[in-house]
């Protein structure tokens, strides 16, 4: 279980998370939209301890993370998967090594156990046979897709999904939703996905939160996030141009 | 109560902007300062603990120096001939000519072989650091590293750290017997020194004290070249703009920080 207690976040002047708490449970999917810029990412990379808070915890099954230090961060960070906004594959190493890469540094696997480990992932994620490739030869959904392998690659408890869909094309888009739907049915895993795709969160969430103002603002299932009557979430999920959110910044 | 009127209240903002201005300029310079101890005690730290990565060392090597031979070639070179023709136009004046042998081997081992060559690499090599760094920074490549559990400085800083110390000692004794050949030719083909005078007295005027400090001085710009350009890569930001701001920084810093502490070392091995 994942629990972010009163989480304060500021760059320079600028505070971006302001007390914020959320509760994500084992094994669902979380989904967590808000407009662009609104600290949705940095909440990621505070899960995964890339970020430290001004004010506040994060406690990963009872572990407040910002309590380890760096040697058991390393370790409690292989617990963890996250596919980054543009992949963030490594650009000097192949597709092998780049799904490969946490076995390659953290285990004595044999070479040939690594390579059909990481061929498992890449077959996972439909992209058997592309060993060998740079990530310079691969389109936006094969990149996404081959980050997808490689935070699944350790077997993790926990995948962070950083806007999994922008950028790319709607068919490609919704290839990405399945995978996300197939790793949840397969690995049993726990997940938390950033978006501000609509289509993409009713797809993929067992709840959805909503950011807004450096705070969750609402939070449930697909439907009631559908159904509600809060007026934020209603204006960000039917993304109309009128109303609160927009009008505060007039 | 005294009026202040518009010129002086304007001349009383430009000073606080001036003000401001050198305050923010000092927090910045403070802060980088402080930013590139930490990221060289760090790295020497990381280095002494933990086992280092040799292909990435090797290959790290052999990007920054031996793709530098060429360029320090041509700069010794070129440097060892114009020391030799300025030398032996104002010793002609004492009809001390044969003394140009002694004045390019010992300004080359002592001075000029280090400083251009740390000079050359920090302008290829410091910018290409920055830039790769910069680079994996803004594409989100270091967080990947550290979601991956793995350490950027051991994985990315200590090879290259290792590399600069190594490849710029090396290139330094290359730059030595580049420029003292260089003057060699001038000396011998124009001037007409002897050839046996020459390598005799260049031989006899070079003290082993001489080439250590010179490659001491090699030694530690390697590791400024290489840990200023780590430190500015890693701390780019927004994109393709900030990659050059910082790869410029980079190289600005990397090169006030080799004649400034060329100058430091100069003034220690000429007193002890």
């Amino acid at each position: 279980m994942i629990e972010i207690r009163g989480l304060f976040k500021s760059f320079g002047v600028s505070p971006v998370l302001k007390g914020l708490d959320l509760s994500i449970r084992d094994g669902e999917t979380l989904v967590i939209i808000g407009r662009s810029g609104c600290g949705k990412s940095v909440l990621l990379k505070h899960i995964m301890g890339l970020l430290e808070p001004d004010q506040g915890q994060v406690l990963i099954d009872d572990v407040d993370i910002f309590s380890l230090d760096d040697r058991q961060l390393e370790g409690f960070r292989l617990r963890l998967g996250m596919l980054f906004q543009g992949a963030a594959l490594f650009d000097s190493l192949s597709v092998e090594e780049n799904v490969g890469f946490s076995l390659y540094e953290h285990t004595r696997l044999p070479i040939p156990v690594i390579r059909k480990k990481v061929a498992e992932k890449l077959d996972l994620v439909n992209l058997s046979g592309i060993e060998d490739l740079m990530p310079s030869e691969l389109s936006g959904g094969m990149k996404k897709r081959v980050g997808l392998a490689r935070a699944i690659c350790n077997e993790p408890k926990i995948i962070l999904y950083d806007e999994p869909t922008t950028g790319l094309d709607p068919i490609t888009a919704d290839a990405i939703n399945d995978l996300i739907l197939r790793m949840q049915e397969k690995l049993k895993v726990t997940s938390v996905v950033v978006t501000h795709d609509m289509t993409s969160a009713y797809k993929v969430a067992n709840r959805i939160a909503m950011l807004y103002g450096g705070r969750i603002v609402g939070i449930g299932t697909p439907e009631e996030i559908r159904q509600t009557n809060n007026p934020i979430i209603k204006q960000f999920v039917t993304g109309s141009a009128e109303g609160p959110i927009t009008d505060k910044h007039k | 109560m005294e009026k202040v009127n518009f010129k002086t209240l304007k001349r009383l903002i430009s000073v606080k902007r001036w003000l401001q201005a050198i305050g923010h300029q000092s927090i910045v310079l403070a802060t980088n300062a402080g930013g590139i101890s930490y990221l060289f005690v760090d790295t020497v730290r990381t280095f002494a603990k933990t086992r280092l990565r040799w292909k990435s060392t090797m290959d790290q090597m052999m990007k920054m120096s031996v793709t530098s031979l060429p360029l320090v070639f041509l700069t010794a070179l070129f440097t060892g001939m114009v020391l030799t023709l300025q030398s032996a136009y104002q010793l002609r004046l004492f009809a001390a000519e044969q003394f140009t042998s002694d004045l390019v081997a010992l300004s080359m081992t002592r001075e000029l072989g280090p400083v251009l060559t740390a000079m050359v690499v920090a302008g290829r090599v410091g910018a290409s650091i920055a830039a790769e760094l910069g680079t994996m920074k803004v594409t989100e490549q270091i967080d990947a590293l550290k979601a991956s559990a793995v350490d950027p400085v051991r994985y990315l800083v200590v090879p290259r750290f290792v590399a600069g110390v190594i490849g710029l000692f090396v290139l330094t004794i290359y730059a030595d017997c580049i420029g003292i050949f260089g003057g060699y030719v001038i000396a011998v083909f124009k001037l007409g020194i002897s050839s046996h005078q020459y390598i005799k007295r260049s031989i006899d005027v070079l003290m082993i004290k001489d080439v250590i400090t010179g490659l001491i001085k090699a030694f530690f710009f390697g590791g400024i070249i290489a840990t200023v350009g780590c430190y500015f890569g890693f701390k780019a930001q927004g994109g393709a703009e900030g990659v050059g701001r910082a790869t410029t920084i980079a190289v600005v810093t990397a090169l006030v920080m080799i004649i400034a502490s060329d100058a430091l070392f100069t003034a220690i091995f000429y007193f002890f």
